[in-house]
């Protein structure tokens, strides 16, 4: 499954939560990680959210491990170049190779990223992992976020997943016909796949727009906001 | 490239967002009365913005082996203009960070700058500016989308120079335009390759639609 996130925000012990709690919650989160810009508490927030990620919301340890591991990796390749290559001020350590030093300064940048980084990677996990899109969307609509742009946004994310599958039977046909095997070769079955997807795309829209005149649209989505349990 | 979450000081990210809400705002503006006056629009826009949004999670094949994916700023800004594409880029990179942890909430100010807005105004200055010039549209979007491309790294560099001016602006803006600009070139080439390819088989299917959108070079009209 490509998208193990959405499946994940839809099955976990708190997705059914006040969504905005959640998004507030991880907004003024990031906004005081990076306004501190303190070492401890960016460990702090990184154990407490990790926690609640792990722990409350039960999310398997395998996904929230593949969902830091990506920007990890970037994140480590451009903390050891902020490290080597930038920065003035006293010499603390030198490597010997082409007179590359670690000063002070990059030292300061290069750490002090990093975990800012780290801070602020498992409050995004939090609402990415526990909250479902249409569910954020709801939220940015009442909070008077143009409607047409949450419209569009919210058709967009059925279009999506409708798309997944259709490219997903276009490469198992063009890989069981020898497709894929050269660079040039893959060039061209790209290019297929992208501007065969792109007039099924156009036909769908056409579709959709009669699908959706036909049950009455008139430029809203009303969503079904289930009564609190009691 | 994607800038990832808590990577920028706290008042770039403040920044980033008042320049690109001002922009996506307008844009805003200009799908609202394209939808006034055509509602069907609509669905065309929401699947165009999906299209992006899968374009970028294709892999470009790419020769070095490191993992690549189109954005497709070329074709989007062509197609539709600057101001739309960049409205579609914002909820596209809203998705990309909450379904693939691809870039981050508070970067999104930066990231809709460099990719939604900087790549594809580049990418439509040069396809219309070739076009006028009466140069064929394939060869037109071959430079779209490959200057598109770049230029929304060397806007990534001059947004993390200006977030790491050290030791001063200008060395850094060199370091940060070396490492992303000059290796995103090759690319930058298959992007533009990938996308002539498309824009081949778009014009041999769909010549009238290209037409409609005003997408076509004069004398191919």
């Amino acid at each position: 499954m490509k998208f193990d996130m959405d499946y994940i925000a839809h099955n976990n012990e708190l997705s059914e939560t006040n969504p905005y709690f959640k998004l507030f919650l991880t907004i003024i989160l990031l906004i005081v990680t990076l306004a501190l810009d303190n070492l401890y508490f960016d460990i702090f927030i990184f154990i407490v959210m990790s926690i609640v990620i792990l722990a409350i919301a039960k999310i398997n340890y395998r996904s929230y491990l593949k969902f830091l591991t990506i920007p990890m990796a970037f994140l480590v390749i451009t903390c050891i170049f902020l490290i080597f290559f930038f920065g003035k001020g006293d010499v603390i350590y030198e490597t010997g190779i082409f007179g590359i030093v670690v000063t002070t300064d990059s030292w300061h940048y290069g750490i002090y990223t990093f975990f800012r980084v780290m801070g602020c990677l498992p409050s995004l996990g939090f609402l990415a992992l526990t909250t479902p899109i249409a569910k954020i969307f709801h939220c940015l609509d009442t909070m008077k976020v143009p409607k047409i742009l949450i419209e569009i946004g919210l058709l967009m994310y059925n279009t999506i997943f409708i798309f997944l599958n259709e490219i997903d039977t276009m490469q198992k046909a063009q890989k069981t016909r020898m497709g894929y095997n050269s660079y040039m070769n893959s060039m061209k079955c790209l290019a297929d796949l992208i501007s065969n997807i792109f007039l099924r795309s156009l036909d769908k829209s056409e579709t959709l727009q009669n699908s959706l005149d036909s049950r009455g649209y008139a430029g809203e989505l009303p969503v079904y906001v289930p009564p609190k349990e009691e | 490239m994607h800038i990832m979450e808590g990577y920028l000081p706290l008042t770039w990210c403040i920044i980033w967002f008042v320049i690109s809400f001002i922009i996506v705002a307008f844009g805003i503006y200009q799908i609202k009365k394209i939808v006034d006056e055509t509602p069907e629009s609509k669905a065309l826009l929401a699947v165009s913005g999906a299209f992006m949004f899968i374009l970028s999670s294709l892999k470009l094949p790419s020769v070095t082996g490191s993992c690549s994916h189109p954005c497709g700023n070329g074709l989007g800004a062509a197609l539709f203009g600057p101001a739309v594409t960049a409205v579609l880029a914002t909820i596209v990179l809203l998705f990309q960070a909450l379904l693939l942890a691809h870039g981050g909430l508070t970067t999104l100010g930066a990231n809709i700058f460099s990719m939604g807005i900087v790549g594809p105004f580049v990418a439509w200055i040069v396809y219309k500016g070739l076009t006028k010039a009466n140069i064929s549209s394939t060869i037109a979007i071959f430079f779209a989308a490959f200057l598109g491309d770049l230029l929304t790294y060397v806007a990534t560099s001059f947004q993390l120079a200006f977030a790491f001016p050290a030791p001063t602006f200008g060395s850094a803006l060199t370091k940060f335009l070396v490492i992303f600009a000059v290796t995103q070139v090759p690319l930058a080439i298959g992007e533009g390759i990938l996308t002539v390819i498309i824009w081949d088989r778009l014009k041999a299917y769909k010549p009238k639609l290209l037409d409609k959108l005003g997408a076509l070079a004069p004398n191919e009209a």
